[in-house]
């Protein structure tokens, strides 16, 4: 199926006032000030970890605003460019007429010399319909290498087709990623430029409003492909997303090849490729469309792969001290990667109302309004500022599947900080029937705990002023990890129903 | 054809939905309100514009107010009369004039559906009810800034003789209130970061409309420099803390309520943190109406909070009702951006909570803002005998017991205040209050001392009395007026009246 070109799926970014960015980081130091040194300290470890958690709040706030401070749009140079191409269709178990979409795409993308290639790991990976992929390929007039030599995960295929294929140029196509055929005129000509190391274009997922949970995945990249990586675009620091992408190969030789160590190898490969001087664009137009996780266990793998990978990146390969790199580099890596972080600080926030429930301590010994007084403008402003940044694209939903990851980013930290191997989970491309309450296990615990917690408060305090505000904060968190939940309980219905609607220019 | 026919219809069909609005604040008004006592700030309102025009702009100028309310209460006083529900009428007019506005403006800056939305949360506030029935000028505030806003809006998307109307209501609402200023103050701010979406000129004629608001305003101003202050004749405001600030906001939907039901309301803001996530939906953008809404429900707030720490004190939530219509509208059109369920459940308890709250701060006697002085006073004519005396604290709250009271007792302040001359009551002294205390009740059976508005020496003074002589009586008329009876002498009376007793 090839791509209507004509109607192009829309990006959302919108450059936020920069004095509204200023005023955002304002109340989030004010906020930041009151609570650290000016309100009286209740239990001083509840303190301490609140301390904790909105440093990186803080961290956050000002790594997000410097980043959307100015999005910048790359200029195409006006060059034609013929160098041979290598189209990479990575593939371990996608169905073939997945893969086919796919392949008839790339060969007919518009560019006088690319060679399509099908990297399969089928038969590494005892997939017995293995020699569909040469078939295909045979069929379509593509190129098929069966790698016979395991290991290396996607990073491994793609590095096993570099020994066997020559041109200075590859791309990489995850199996259901279908290009535009504009796809190689839009990003070739920025190579014209020697130091040019790689191309990224956004990985959109043309199956998004299928379900509640293609939309929240879709409604977590968009602000991600939006403003931020608009904004890294701008400071040097836009990196690898896995496919749609092209690269010099001598910029990936340079690097040592994709990075076979790593669970999320693009990540590291665009660090090490940056650390080697070579530069890099995000061109924020759709140029590819691919498929989103239909089923929440894919989510959930995928979720947690990037947040292996990006946290091994901290705890392994830190931006701070690696040669090469530019500052603003150093500070967008760390940022990107520190997000995964998030997870202990969400469920620390969250438990805060359960421990005054059960034992009645609290982080400070003021008036509730006071706290509120420093926080609402400091939320509120926060929140403008997503939304607007991202035109609006990002949701109630998305923001309830990222904080409701809070567990699997936890796991994620202690598996890259303990250095406990994971197996590699490849994002399934074929939904899978079922509920997983398993995975959303934390978040019922907290539920059933926070009505108990509620109970018991009560009984202990009645209706003061402490417990009405814990209970709110109890009934904001259960609020919170609701779609997360009905998501992984395969109850779609629970979550907000909003569907993306389908949006297209001409 | 047919889609005009649908419109003039669906049109027509808001307003017996404002007219059934109308007619609710005007029961409920007529039932329950008009009827209350008198409360301070109306004494000060009957005593202002119970004289000649040219006195009553005197002493409108010697108080912090502008004149508007007070010559259009003088004048509706000499129509109608100088009672006092006939006072509050006049207030009630405006109140219920505001509702058709506030609907005009929801429909043409949203839809139909968010101006009946802010009209009925107007309807049933219970902070727009209480002073829809109290002799000031806070409905003609609010009316006059809903009328303003109207007609900004207007300039600001269309341009043309809206101006006009907006200046106009620009020097009407300066002439209502002070704090006025603060819709203007914002209306610059929002053009300051909104300049791209106004029309052409719109610079000037702002400026033009600035400049006829300082002109109109000058002979005032220069008059009220002439005339000097009279600060002690209002009670003295503290410095507010962050609890008055979410206060206000409280009571701008729940009303006046006691402590223990303003602490679950306000305790409860972790919601209003769920509720604006709720709003992250997609492309469900916040329009430039619903900013500048948002701009005019809070600016003015968060600006006089913060002079009133840095500079002055002078915040007080009803000085801020220019606040409300604001808050309402962009509460409706935050509400239109939820799921039709949740809108409905949503608007559901909201509308039900803010009715209930209004039956509660009607009904209940421990509503805080309740002034019972005609309870007061009804007790002291029955029980206070002309041998006693009535001593009222702070002296300004003589105003509504003089209104009422003809009992037989003499009726005096403390610190003591002779109003008949000009000036404003001297300050409280410690170490006069002895000798005051002494000279008031030397020939006295009993003094009835009744304390309201803490300027800070109410304690002091009720020592002085426990410290001195027996307190026999306590009565409480509501949550800040208690009147208390002592027995100052205690040689037997001397009945003249009497036949000797051999």
């Amino acid at each position: 199926m090839k791509p209507n070109t004509n109607i192009r799926p829309r990006l959302s970014a919108f450059q936020v006032p920069r004095t509204l960015i200023l005023i955002n980081i304002i109340l989030a130091v004010a906020y930041f000030i009151a609570i650290a040194f000016f309100f009286k300290i209740g239990n001083p470890v509840l303190f301490g970890l609140l301390i904790a958690g909105e440093i990186f709040h803080l961290w956050q706030t000002i790594g997000y605003a410097t980043t959307i401070w100015r999005l910048e749009t790359p200029v195409l140079p006006d060059v034609v460019m013929s160098d041979p191409v290598d189209v990479y269709i990575t593939v371990v178990n996608e169905p073939v007429e997945i893969v086919e979409q796919t392949v008839r795409a790339a060969l007919a993308m518009d560019y006088p010399n690319h060679t399509v290639w099908i990297m399969s790991d089928a038969k590494n990976a005892g997939n017995p319909d293995w020699q569909e992929y040469e078939d295909l390929a045979a069929r379509l007039g593509a190129k098929c290498l069966t790698h016979t030599v395991k290991g290396g995960a996607k990073a491994g295929n793609i590095n096993k087709g570099m020994l066997v294929t020559t041109a200075p140029y590859i791309v990489i196509f995850d199996a259901d990623h279908i290009p535009h055929p504009d796809f190689l005129a839009k990003t070739m000509p920025y190579f014209s430029d020697s130091k040019m190391g790689f191309v990224q274009s956004p990985q959109y997922y043309k199956n998004h409003a299928e379900n509640a949970i293609t939309a929240g995945s879709w409604e977590q990249q968009e602000i991600f492909f939006g403003p931020i990586l608009q904004g890294k675009q701008r400071l040097g620091a836009a990196f690898m997303c896995g496919t749609n992408m092209v690269m010099r190969r001598t910029a990936l030789n340079a690097a040592g090849g994709m990075n076979e160590t790593s669970i999320a190898e693009d990540f590291l490969t665009s660090l090490f490729v940056h650390a080697k001087g070579y530069k890099s664009v995000y061109v924020p137009e759709v140029l590819a469309e691919g498929l989103a996780p239909e089923d929440f266990l894919s989510y959930y793998k995928q979720q947690f792969r990037w947040a292996r990978g990006s946290l091994e990146v901290i705890f392994r390969h830190s931006p701070l001290t690696m040669r090469g790199l530019t500052w603003r580099q150093r500070f967008q890596y760390l940022a990107s990667a520190s997000y995964y972080l998030n997870g202990p600080v969400v469920l620390v926030n969250a438990l805060f109302p359960l421990i005054y429930f059960f034992t009645g301590q609290v982080i400070f010994q003021i008036s509730t309004m006071t706290l509120a007084a420093f926080f609402l403008p400091y939320i509120f402003s926060s929140l403008y500022i997503l939304e607007t940044s991202s035109n609006y694209s990002f949701t109630y939903r998305a923001l309830s599947f990222s904080l409701g990851s809070f567990w699997l980013q936890i796991m994620a930290a202690y598996g890259a900080i303990t250095g406990k191997k994971v197996a590699f989970a490849v994002t399934s491309k074929t939904k899978l029937g079922g509920s997983f309450p398993r995975l959303a296990a934390p978040h019922i615990i907290y539920v059933i705990l926070a009505v108990a917690g509620l109970t018991v408060g009560f009984l202990r305090d009645g209706i003061s002023a402490s417990y009405l505000t814990n209970a709110a904060w109890a009934l904001f968190n259960i609020a919170l990890f609701w779609p997360f939940i009905a998501a992984a309980i395969g109850r779609p219905s629970w979550i907000p129903s909003e569907k993306p609607a389908e949006e297209r220019t001409s | 054809m047919m889609a005009a026919v649908r419109t003039f219809v669906r049109e027509r069909s808001a307003w017996p939905w404002l007219a059934v609005m109308i007619a609710f604040v005007t029961v409920v008004s007529l039932s329950f309100l008009l009827g209350q006592s008198l409360r301070l700030d109306e004494a000060q309102s009957f005593f202002q514009t119970a004289r000649t025009p040219s006195r009553l702009l005197e002493l409108v100028a010697q108080d912090v107010h502008v004149p508007l309310y007070h010559l259009l209460l003088h004048v509706w006083s000499v129509a109608f009369g100088n009672g006092v529900a006939t006072a509050r009428i006049l207030s009630l007019l405006f109140f219920a004039a505001t509702i058709p506005v506030v609907y005009l403006i929801g429909k043409e800056n949203f839809s139909r559906r968010i101006g009946l939305t802010a009209a009925l949360l107007i309807t049933i506030s219970p902070f727009m009810n209480w002073y829809g029935s109290e002799a000031r000028m806070y409905t003609l505030l609010t009316f006059m800034t809903v009328l303003n806003q109207l007609y900004f809006m207007r300039a600001w998307k269309k341009g043309g003789n809206s101006w006009i109307g907006y200046g106009v209501t620009a020097v009407l609402g300066m002439y209502s209130h002070y704090f006025f200023a603060l819709v203007l103050v914002t209306q610059a701010i929002f053009y300051l970061t909104h300049r791209k979406s106004f029309q052409e000129g719109a610079l000037k004629r702002l400026t033009a409309v600035a400049v006829a608001v300082g002109v109109a305003l000058a002979p005032w101003l220069y008059f009220v420099f002439l005339q000097g202050s009279a600060s002690s004749t209002k009670p003295q405001l503290a410095k507010p803390t962050s609890v008055d600030l979410f206060n206000t906001f409280s009571q701008f939907l729940f009303g006046f309520q006691t402590n223990y039901i303003n602490t679950i309301i306000v305790s409860l803001w972790p919601i209003l943190v769920l509720l604006s996530f709720l709003t992250l939906q997609r492309k469900k953008k916040m329009d430039s109406s619903a900013m500048y809404f948002a701009y005019a429900g809070i600016i003015p707030i968060v600006f006089a909070f913060l002079f009133s720490i840095g500079v002055r004190p002078l915040y007080l939530s009803r000085y801020l009702i220019v606040c409300l219509p604001a808050l309402y509208l962009f509460i409706a059109s935050v509400f239109s951006s939820y799921s039709t369920k949740f809108r409905l459940l949503l608007g559901a308890f909201l509308v039900l909570t803010m009715a209930g709250t209004l039956y509660v701060e009607i009904v209940s006697p421990l509503t805080p803002v309740k002034e019972n002085y005609l309870g007061a006073t009804r007790y002291l004519e029955k029980n206070a005998e002309p041998q006693d005396v009535v001593l009222v604290s702070a002296p300004f709250t003589i105003y509504p017991i003089d209104y009422y009271y003809v009992g037989r007792a003499s009726v005096l302040t403390l610190p003591l205040w002779d109003r008949n001359k000009a000036g404003s009551a001297p300050a409280f002294n410690a170490q006069t209050l002895p000798g005051e205390v002494m000279k008031v009740t030397s020939d006295k059976q009993y003094a009835w001392l009744l304390l309201s508005y803490d300027q800070g020496y109410q304690k002091t003074i009720k020592g002085y009395f426990d410290g001195h002589y027996a307190m026999v009586d306590k009565q409480r008329f509501s949550d800040d007026l208690i009147l208390y009876k002592y027995k100052v002498r205690y040689d037997p009376v001397v009945n003249l009246s009497a036949p000797a007793t051999p």
